[in-house]
């Protein structure tokens, strides 16, 4: 954790036209939440899908790819990456706060308003809003750390990104059951039913298997990006 | 050549400005003007969208794009010939495709305009005849150009299919036309949006975000709407809920609502009032895009 670098990553992420991006997600998420409310659809089976389909199916990975993404790609898209790398700071030590600053944007804008939408709801009927707001959490820190290793592998970053949240966890694992082992959605969604007793929420991944699978994702993710960083060549921009 | 070598002071002392002839080859040829510059520009764009004249490693995100555009097209042609029946309709191919439409999109549009923004080389381009209209005009062309081929391509390649395979029965030419209507004005709106948003970021990671971003939220909500709609059997409401779903705006404007094909929503578009409403929100898009783009392309051009 190097305080200098974890103040230009924030600087970075939240100074700029990112932010409002960023801000908009939850922004309509909590809108929603007060339309269900208004039109009296309320009840815990709509909160459980708005906060599938919507806050953890949508807005998670969204947050996790600009976040995660954000703190290193548009450094190396520059080229000012070079004068972070020439500084005397062990890189493994620039990935970890890079890390650790994407978590806590992502915890901020998905874990909060997760919660609070389900709140406006359904209170903190049978544990949804705190089982979301846990699996978002731990959810959204997966996506930050394997946003932010995709940002170092490839400058292609963002639209890889969209590819596997879009198609491999949204439509193939619509269709092939086996791919949702694979996903962090569903990770998250695993993480949530194991907090919330809401029988309007059923997952079929064992907590186990999500919770080894988020752990090994995340700190595989930030020691890669470490590593990756170490042997970082700069290529000319295309 | 005169007497006097190039750069010597005049006989008053105060130096006087030369151009030296180094050498260059001249350019003799016919001087082609606006019309074509304009032509070329939007040539060389809509290449650059598929990564053509670009290395090698442009091309694989627009061409796994347009693989997986084709892979039903593919499979619903062979479903044909071996098992005699059909798969996939014409109108609701790019409601079934169109998250892979919406990657494209989102990955290319930010192509098209972030580099010239981010190094500044508008004033380059607008020190020739090309004027910002035909800039932005060129530019939008490419994309809508980009996205109806893609489109395009998989939906006539079906057609050819079933006219091969000659199932029983006279084949969809009817289906077959509205779609490529239909895939005229996804083009067009898919392009003018997706340009206009990322025209305002000069980073390329940031529009592509950008652009996926207002995607997934619109058609987030337009399902998360209609179903809560449904809920409590508010099913007018409902309808109009689909609408915020770009792609469902199209098929409820143009296929639906102009030429009469069946909804590819997972319910009913609104009717009556409901398809002038949809028209007048697609083209109000359009323009709203438009002029963005070119509010944009003014305060960039005069920095």
């Amino acid at each position: 954790m190097n305080g200098v670098i974890a103040e230009i990553s924030y600087r970075a992420l939240l100074g700029r036209r990112r932010v409002w991006l960023l801000v908009l997600l939850p922004a309509v998420l909590l809108a929603l939440a007060v339309l269900l409310r208004v039109v009296d659809a309320g009840g815990e089976r709509a909160a459980v899908m708005l906060l599938q389909t919507f806050a953890v199916g949508t807005m998670l990975p969204l947050l996790g790819l600009i976040a995660g993404t954000g703190v290193i790609a548009p450094e190396i898209d520059d080229g000012t990456v070079v004068h972070l790398l020439a500084k005397p700071i062990s890189r493994p030590v620039i990935a970890q706060t890079k890390f650790l600053v994407a978590a806590s944007v992502v915890a901020v804008f998905a874990a909060v308003p997760t919660f609070a939408a389900a709140y406006l709801l359904i209170g903190l009927e049978s544990g949804v809003a705190s089982g979301f707001a846990l699996g978002a959490l731990i959810g959204g820190v997966a996506y930050a750390a394997v946003f932010m290793l995709l940002g170092t592998v490839t400058r292609h970053a963002v639209t890889i990104g969209i590819a596997y949240a879009v198609i491999w966890e949204g439509v193939v694992g619509n269709f092939v059951p086996g791919a949702r082992r694979f996903s962090i959605q569903q990770w998250a969604q695993t993480v949530a039913d194991q907090v919330s007793s809401s029988a309007f929420l059923t997952t079929e991944i064992t907590l186990g298997f999500a919770a080894a699978a988020l752990l090994l994702v995340t700190a595989g993710a930030v020691v890669w990006a470490g590593q990756r960083l170490r042997s970082f060549s700069l290529t000319g921009d295309e | 050549m005169s007497d006097l070598s190039p750069g010597t002071p005049s006989l008053g002392g105060a130096p006087a400005g030369v151009i030296h002839d180094i050498g260059y080859r001249h350019y003799d040829g016919p001087r082609t003007g606006r019309g074509p510059a304009t032509a070329a520009l939007a040539v060389h764009t809509l290449r650059g969208v598929f990564g053509l004249g670009r290395p090698a490693r442009a091309k694989i995100i627009p061409f796994l794009l347009v693989g997986t555009m084709m892979l039903p097209a593919v499979v619903s042609i062979a479903v044909m010939a071996v098992a005699k029946q059909k798969m996939a309709g014409y109108t609701e191919y790019a409601v079934i495709m169109q998250a892979v439409l919406a990657i494209f999109l989102a990955a290319q549009a930010p192509y098209t305009v972030a580099p010239d923004l981010r190094f500044r080389v508008l004033p380059l381009y607008l020190s020739r005849p090309v004027t910002l209209w035909d800039y932005v005009g060129a530019k939008l062309a490419a994309m809508a150009a980009a996205m109806f081929l893609l489109l395009a391509v998989p939906l006539t390649t079906l057609f050819i299919g079933e006219m091969v395979v000659d199932l029983p029965g006279p084949p969809d030419t009817g289906g077959y036309l509205t779609s490529m209507a239909g895939a005229v004005c996804y083009a067009v709106l898919l392009a003018c949006v997706g340009v206009a948003v990322a025209s305002f970021t000069p980073r390329r990671g940031l529009g592509v975000a950008a652009v996926i971003a207002l995607y997934l939220l619109a058609s987030g909500v337009s399902t998360v709407v209609a179903a809560v709609m449904e809920s409590v059997n508010d099913y007018d409401a409902a309808a109009w809920a689909w609408l915020i779903n770009p792609f469902f705006l199209v098929d409820a404007a143009v296929q639906v609502g102009i030429f009469g094909a069946e909804p590819s929503a997972p319910g009913s578009y609104p009717t009556g009032i409901g398809v002038a409403a949809a028209i007048t929100i697609m083209l109000g898009l359009i323009a709203l895009s438009v002029t963005a783009l070119v509010i944009r392309y003014r305060k960039a051009a005069s920095r």
